[in-house]
């Protein structure tokens, strides 16, 4: 352990931080550029954070009971637990939190962790419409994963090592142009992965009214937000160290976050939803293939 | 007969870790009795003798449930003893002659305690493919001894390498046969979905926990110490392929069950595929055995838990379950720590087996084989999210279920115990890894790394299993904490139709339990309605259709038309007479 536990306990302060303000700014920035690619001007950048904040102080929130209030605080767990095993930096003493005490394996399951804490409050509120979107999420989560998993065992086989800063710090070549067809079948599931057009799931306050989200409200609402936020910002993390060769310093790791970031909204601004079932299977078909192609090449 | 159980149990489950890796108990030859050279014996080697405590601890824990049963609930608990007694056999049998006794045994008592509840085609189903098992592995014990005429698991290798290859392939896949129909692979598991669900409900969980289990053992033996599998060629592919067909198969067959019993059978299969597959690289064996165990434990937890739900409401469809969990909350906590095991998530002891699984197909560079596997695995979070929502969350469907009670203590109790311990090796997964290498070492396998009970190794990498449970203790506290900190009302929702649903306000005839049709909607997708569609007893049909025709021939020679009958027999007569003269 680096300098004792005092340091880690900062460490895992810090990366929180970073990766909340990061994750709304995103959030913020997504919602101004899909704005502008619908000629409109968007909400202020911070809007979103506004918005959370304030929810966090509302009034009238409804509970089913402690599951389902133990449903959000698992999901928040989830996020903040996988961005904790996620190194930022490929080659620093800082901010990389716990990566040093798991690898993929770990954060590919922790990843997960998120979405059966959701499930579990969702299905507990007795909300048919919530455990439909529940359902939705769960059926396509096993589609997306697949391309995903695909590339990044190849990727583990390839390094010999199943630790992120190893992978990320071994490419010479960037993994994306080192082994193209593995970086596109993982875009594809990745797309999926931050909630993006086309493979996305509706949540509740879109338009219909089923969505996982649907029976949350007030300090619940605002808590999902906010793991939601962290998530975005895991995620991407994740993906610049597997494929874009990690970072050495904060401009470099959010020049990568954001150009993966805008690459993604761009991707989901023009396609319009697939219905769940055809994206499971545009997921099996497409860039299932796609990654065993590049499986095979690679290996 | 209760308490003739839980002694027996406990003396035995005693007697089985105090024998823990002594060697032979017992040896007899044969000589003096006309069989000469053959020699028989059993012997607790530490591979057996895992698996001896494995039946054991299983046996006692089920004892602790059907103390306070039903009478009519546990009418197998007299033939549990024999059961047991015949499973103890299988693992310490040092040779294959004490072992087909008891897998003999075996497989008629679980008939006899089945012939109580099954169904009649349920039944025959189980008998016929039960003796097409016996008989498969007869003749695979035939053709080994055949070799240097010893029956020994020590000598099955020389007796191996002695047979031409012809023999050898027959031996392997006889062997292999026997071994998938009592393991339920996809394909020979038409008897085990039926026989899981209409079983005793407490006798569900033994056969899923322990009696599988037996067939993973003989599976180890023979593949390692008989046939000494090399890895990386054509045997050692064609078992993970099965294996992990297996897996990918049963996981959608049991999201698409609504009885709670057969989708944890159909879960079973998938979990014992996983096994399969990991048997057949090299460093496997620790993960498959790691494996083993965590299933037994989980398996017994969850159908512990599901024997409760049924005892209490009399009901085990998923589509006539539901809101059952803030009326049993015990029992709702331990199925939830069922599933995040069965799923394989951290921080719980299901990751950990996992863990080993996976490191050691990327190992073996069976890259295509672990990614067909992790998505069956993350498949396994639909049926699981299915099993909890279905009985415990979501909304009651019927009047009955909003005023039933927690269940009895006795079933709580091995549930909190199993939880327990499967939340320790989530903690701990290296835990067992020192007697893992006692059985790896004995075997001629490489070793896993060990350094502490916090850390589980392998080569590709490690991970700490006391670090990841602590930090999410740590942050779920927190956040907690942070939640209820806030200073903002939460009011209590009125009732249960007080929910969201679209500005209307459901009523007690609106139907609000998603149960059943929850993941229908997957039909839409290709691959998925192939699986669904498709069922091996189109097959097993076929089969006895074609046997009844041929079968029908050979009546009609009798007590078909005699007259002509008579006329073809003197025709063939004459030709016969003609062509010999």
């Amino acid at each position: 352990m680096v300098g004792g536990i005092k340091m880690v306990l900062i460490d895992l302060l810090m990366m929180f931080v970073v990766a909340y303000f990061v994750g709304f700014l995103y959030y913020g920035l997504y919602r101004n550029i899909t704005a502008r690619f619908q000629r409109r001007f968007g909400p202020p950048i911070w809007q979103s954070f506004y918005d959370s904040i304030k929810f966090f102080n509302k009034d009238d929130s409804t509970s089913h009971g402690a599951m389902f209030f133990l449903g959000p605080v698992i999901m928040m767990t989830g996020s903040v637990i996988t961005l904790f095993f996620i190194p930022f930096f490929k080659d620093s003493q800082h901010f990389v939190g716990l990566s040093e005490y798991g690898n993929l394996f770990v954060v590919l399951y922790l990843m997960v962790l998120g979405a059966l804490g959701n499930a579990l409050a969702v299905g507990v509120s007795g909300n048919p419409f919530g455990v439909m979107g529940v359902t939705r999420g769960l059926s396509r989560l096993f589609a997306m994963e697949l391309p995903f998993y695909i590339a990044v065992i190849a990727l583990m086989s390839i390094n010999g090592s199943a630790d992120i800063a190893t992978i990320a710090s071994n490419q010479t070549t960037l993994n994306a142009f080192a082994y193209p067809l593995l970086f596109i079948g993982a875009m594809f599931s990745f797309i999926g992965m931050m909630g993006q057009s086309p493979f996305d799931v509706v949540g509740a306050p879109v338009e219909v009214y089923s969505g996982p989200a649907v029976e949350f409200s007030g300090k619940f609402l605002a808590i999902l937000m906010s793991q939601s936020a962290i998530f975005s910002f895991a995620k991407l993390t994740l993906m610049v160290n597997l494929f874009l060769g990690g970072a050495s310093g904060f401009l470099e790791l959010l020049v990568k976050t954001f150009i993966l970031f805008l690459f993604v909204i761009a991707f989901g601004s023009i396609y319009g939803r697939f219905k769940t079932p055809q994206s499971i299977d545009f997921l099996l078909k497409v860039p299932t293939l796609i990654a065993v192609v590049g499986l095979i090449l690679a290996s | 007969m209760r308490f003739v159980n839980i002694i027996l149990s406990f003396i035995f489950s005693v007697y089985t870790v105090k024998l823990f890796d002594t060697g032979t108990i017992w040896q007899l030859s044969l000589g003096n009795y006309g069989f000469n050279g053959l020699v028989i014996g059993l012997e607790a080697s530490a591979l057996s003798s895992l698996f001896a405590i494995m039946v054991s601890l299983s046996w006692f824990i089920i004892s602790i449930t059907i103390l306070k049963s039903d009478k009519k609930d546990i009418s197998f608990s007299r033939w549990l003893p024999l059961l047991s007694f015949s499973l103890l056999l299988i693992v310490y049998a040092s040779d294959y002659l004490l072992f087909f006794i008891g897998w003999e045994v075996m497989s008629i008592t679980t008939y006899i305690i089945l012939s109580n509840t099954l169904s009649k085609d349920a039944l025959i189903k189980y008998i016929i493919f039960a003796m097409a098992s016996a008989l498969s592995i007869l003749m695979a014990i035939v053709i080994l001894y055949s070799g240097i005429g010893s029956l020994l698991y020590v000598d099955g290798h020389l007796s191996f390498l002695a047979l031409n290859s012809n023999l050898r392939v027959a031996l392997v896949v006889f062997m292999l046969l026997g071994l998938f129909i009592k393991m339920g692979t996809i394909g020979f598991h038409y008897w085990l979905v039926d026989s899981y669900q209409q079983a005793d409900n407490l006798f569900s969980a033994y056969l899923s926990a322990v009696l599988s289990k037996m067939a993973i053992y003989a599976l180890i033996v023979f593949l390692i110490e008989v046939v000494k599998i090399e890895y990386s060629i054509g045997l050692s592919y064609i078992l993970a392929i099965i294996g992990v067909t297996s897996s990918i198969i049963a996981t959608f067959k049991a999201i698409k069950e609504d009885d709670v019993k057969r989708l944890l059978a159909y879960s079973s299969i998938a979990q014992l595929g996983y096994i399969l597959t990991v048997l057949a690289v090299a460093n496997g064996l620790g993960g498959a055995i790691y494996h083993s165990i965590i299933h037994t434990m989980v398996k017994l937890l969850l159908f512990i838990n599901i024997a409760g739900v049924i005892t209490i409401t009399g009901r085990s469809k998923l589509s006539q379950l539901g809101g059952l969990i803030y009326k049993m909350p015990h029992s709702f906590v331990m199925a939830l720590i069922g599933i995040i095991v069965l799923a394989g998530m951290p921080p719980l002891g299901g990751f950990a087996s996992k863990y080993l699984i996976y490191t050691s197909l990327l190992d073996s560079k069976f890259l295509l084989i672990l990614s067909a596997m992790m998505f069956a695995s993350v498949s396994s979070f639909l049926y699981v999210y299915k099993l909890i929502y279905g009985v415990y969350l979501g909304q009651p469907t019927h009047k009955k279920l909003e005023s039933v009670k927690e269940v009895s203590i006795w079933y709580l109790i091995p549930q909190y115990l199993i939880s327990l311990s499967l939340i320790i090796i989530g903690t701990y997964p290296a835990l067992v890894v020192p007697y893992l290498n006692k059985i790896l070492t004995q075997l001629n396998q490489t070793e896993i790394p060990y350094q502490n009970a916090s850390i589980l190794s392998a080569n590709i990498g490690s991970y700490n299993g006391e670090v990841v449970m602590f930090a999410f203790i740590g942050i779920f506290a927190i956040v907690l904490l942070f939640l209820y900190s806030i200073n903002s009302k939460t009011k209590e929702a009125k009732d249960r139709f007080d929910i969201a649903y679209c500005g209307e306000e459901p009523t007690v005839n609106t139907p609000l339990h998603y149960g059943y049709s929850l993941g229908k909607e997957l039909e839409r997708v290709g691959f998925i309605k192939i699986i669904w569609k498709n069922s091996s007893s189109h097959f097993y049909d076929f089969l006895a259709k074609s046997t009844i025709n041929i079968s029908t021939i050979t009546r009609k020679l009798y007590s078909g038309n005699l007259t002509i009958n008579f006329h073809i027999a003197i025709l063939f007569a004459i030709l016969i007479l003609w062509l010999g003269v």
